[in-house]
């Protein structure tokens, strides 16, 4: 075999090793995509602020547990918008796919009011509780995690309500009460049972 | 002469003339009487409007009256405002009376006013206009301001039979139930309940008089009782039985409760001294979760969780009184019980203790919830607040949580203790807990199957027998 065909061979050989690679990369990439819901929340105007460390109090249906996680987001500096965004990012964490507690494709939070400094009101798209699973386990969970991760990114804040679409609702999806103010105290007692 | 001079210069009697009519005032100028409402029912759809008053008369949003009928659009152009439903208009001018409806010259009997977008029509006019734009017979009852579209009416008869009465109705219904001492209420607010204004006094040992009226688009129809009463729906909420409430006695087991009885509230006979001290007897109030239009989760293609909470609920109460327990169910058949009321009839009742009960597809096992409450410092008084009336019961609450739980361990099935945000638990002036039964496994059929329900039914009605000393020392 001369030196020419020998090179020509290994070239050859080279090209499909990296075809095959590319096509894995490929393959892998599509299955990702193939699992990931479109987020179909709105888009929200981008945050201008450094980013922040905040904690995540995640809902994890199985095995029913609520578990803080650290991350790193962009914050402005106004307490309602910094609620907002907290809030916006944590919810994302349930709308993609797969997800730990998942919550409808829309499900967001539109706003955050600060009150008398101690008192968050957040409303919610339609879509959270719309399409939200029914059940006092699953619902309770939901709150948990909202309220949880709020007032302890938001010192100062010890209640809280939550509103759909701008209106009261009396449930989430046919259990857990919104028609209520949800405070620290009973909250945090409520998530020891949930650790 | 300055104000506060004057005052300190009055002597005592005329400052006690002062507080008076200042009283006198302030009770005039008190909270408003209830809000003007109106009722329409039509054959498919009953809603309620609120009534706003114009220069003395009624008046009506005449877009909100038609959007449950279907497409409704309307805008304003100067004093000119215009209302397209379906292919039907209506048109008016701010301030005159004479306007357009469906294509006819119409004549209101007051002006046309115009609030933003809104236009509001005289109430007098409106059964007219429905009837062109809807293209239906009206009945308007224009003392009580209640519609009725296209003949839609709901009848009732009443039998006075041995050992109670009963209420048959020409439609299904669902009244709020609420009672005062000696007297069973009910009111329908979305029911088309007719009768002729009626009191028809009876010569009867249970029931004295009935008397039906009308008033502020409701319907009510008053039970006077000489004992104790129980309403009772049957026949898929088409009959309500009236009926003595049964004597609890703590060492007889009762007998088994008919299977028809649902909503069943016990009219607490006028108080005495001796009945206000006397400790009622230990019954509780089980709670089937959802049912009727409410069908709660949809645990699988084909299974409800309102069906599986009733089948579960009288499982129970099958093991509560096999084990000398009394107890009554919140609803026991496939009816509409907003759940307020359910808290309400725990407490007209005074139960010991009311247990909600609940199915999820998710998880294992089965969860036992007390209310997220804070706990009351003090027993409470003679009155509680109604949103946290479960404040002073919680600990025992949790207390009997905790030995469910433990039962539950004891049978080998998979449990959970938890409190839970969950309505009415917070409205419940007594100890009150509730459950969420899960599959026993991968197959999500499995929570509405007899033996599992049946396991779970017997390990938490032991806990009750075990549990009833510690919620009886709290009474």
């Amino acid at each position: 075999m001369n030196r020419a065909l020998t090179l020509a061979t290994a070239l050859l050989l080279a090209a499909v090793v990296a075809m095959g690679v590319y096509l894995h990369t490929l393959r892998r990439n599509e299955r990702e995509r193939a699992q990931h819901v479109p987020d179909s929340r709105p888009i929200s105007a981008p945050v201008a602020g450094p980013a922040s460390r905040v904690t995540f109090y995640l809902a994890y249906d199985d095995p029913g547990v609520v578990r803080a996680q650290e991350a790193s987001i962009a914050l402005p500096a106004d307490p309602a918008q910094r609620g907002r965004e907290i809030l916006h990012a944590l919810l994302g964490e349930y709308v993609k796919r797969p997800s730990s507690h998942e919550l409808p494709a829309g499900a967001d939070v539109k706003d955050v009011f600060l009150v008398n400094g101690n008192t968050a009101v957040v409303d919610t798209t339609p879509a959270l509780a719309q399409g939200h699973r029914s059940g006092v386990f699953v619902e309770t969970l939901t709150i948990v995690s909202l309220v949880k991760t709020l007032t302890t990114n938001l010192p100062g804040v010890t209640r809280v309500k939550i509103l759909v679409d701008g209106r009261e609702r009396e449930t989430l999806a046919g259990h857990a009460d919104l028609e209520c103010f949800y405070d620290v105290v009973t909250v945090e007692q409520l998530l020891q049972q949930l650790r | 002469m300055p104000w506060s001079r004057h005052w300190r210069e009055t002597n005592g009697a005329g400052r006690a003339a002062v507080v008076a009519i200042l009283l006198l005032v302030l009770v005039a100028s008190g909270p408003s009487a209830e809000e003007k409402q109106l009722s329409i029912y039509g054959p498919r759809v009953s809603y309620s409007l609120p009534v706003s008053e114009h220069n003395g008369q009624d008046y009506v949003a005449l877009l909100e009256a038609l959007e449950p009928f279907g497409n409704v659009s309307a805008g304003a152009d100067g004093n000119r405002w215009k209302l397209r439903f379906k292919h039907l208009e209506a048109e008016f001018r701010q301030g005159t009376n004479l306007g357009k409806v469906a294509g006819q010259k119409f004549g209101l009997p007051a002006p046309f006013v115009l609030e933003g977008n809104r236009g509001l029509v005289p109430l007098r006019a409106l059964p007219a206009i429905l009837a062109l734009m809807l293209a239906t017979k009206t009945d308007y009852h224009e003392a009580a301001r209640r519609l009725f579209l296209g003949g839609a009416a709901t009848r009732f008869t009443t039998d006075l039979r041995e050992g109670g009465l009963s209420v048959r109705f020409s439609a299904p219904v669902n009244p709020l139930i609420s009672t005062e001492p000696g007297r069973l209420k009910m009111t329908f607010a979305r029911d088309p309940v007719v009768a002729n204004a009626y009191i028809l006094r009876l010569e009867n040992p249970l029931v004295s008089s009935i008397t039906f009226s009308e008033n502020n688009g409701r319907a009510e129809l008053a039970v006077q009782g000489k004992v104790p009463l129980l309403a009772q729906f049957a026949a898929g909420g088409r009959t309500i039985d009236i009926v003595p409430a049964p004597r609890q006695s703590q060492s007889t087991p009762p007998a088994a409760a008919p299977e028809t009885a649902t909503a069943a509230v016990a009219v607490p006979p006028p108080l005495t001294l001796q009945a206000l001290t006397a400790r009622p007897p230990f019954l509780v109030m089980l709670d089937a979760g959802h049912g009727g239009d409410d069908r709660g989760a949809l645990l699988s293609e084909t299974l409800e969780e309102k069906g599986v909470t009733l089948a579960f609920a009288r499982r129970l109460r099958s093991e509560l009184q096999s084990r000398g327990i009394s107890a009554v169910m919140s609803r026991d058949a496939d009816v509409t019980v907003p759940v307020e009321q359910r808290a309400a009839m725990a407490d007209a009742a005074r139960v010991a203790l009311f247990v909600s009960l609940h199915a999820a597809s998710q998880g294992r096992g089965v969860r036992v919830y007390a209310a997220m409450i804070n706990s009351a410092t003090g027993k409470p008084g003679g009155f509680v607040p109604w949103d946290t009336a479960q404040a002073g019961h919680v600990l025992t609450s949790r207390a009997l949580a905790d030995i469910v739980k433990a039962e539950l361990s004891q049978h080998e099935i998979p449990s959970m203790e938890l409190s839970a945000p969950l309505k009415p638990l917070n409205n419940v002036a007594a100890t009150a807990i509730a459950i969420e039964v899960a599959p026993s496994g991968a197959d999500v059929g499995s929570v509405n199957a007899g033996v599992y329900q049946q396991r779970i039914a017997a390990a938490i009605a032991e806990a009750i027998v075990v549990g009833r000393s510690r919620v009886e020392a709290e009474r």
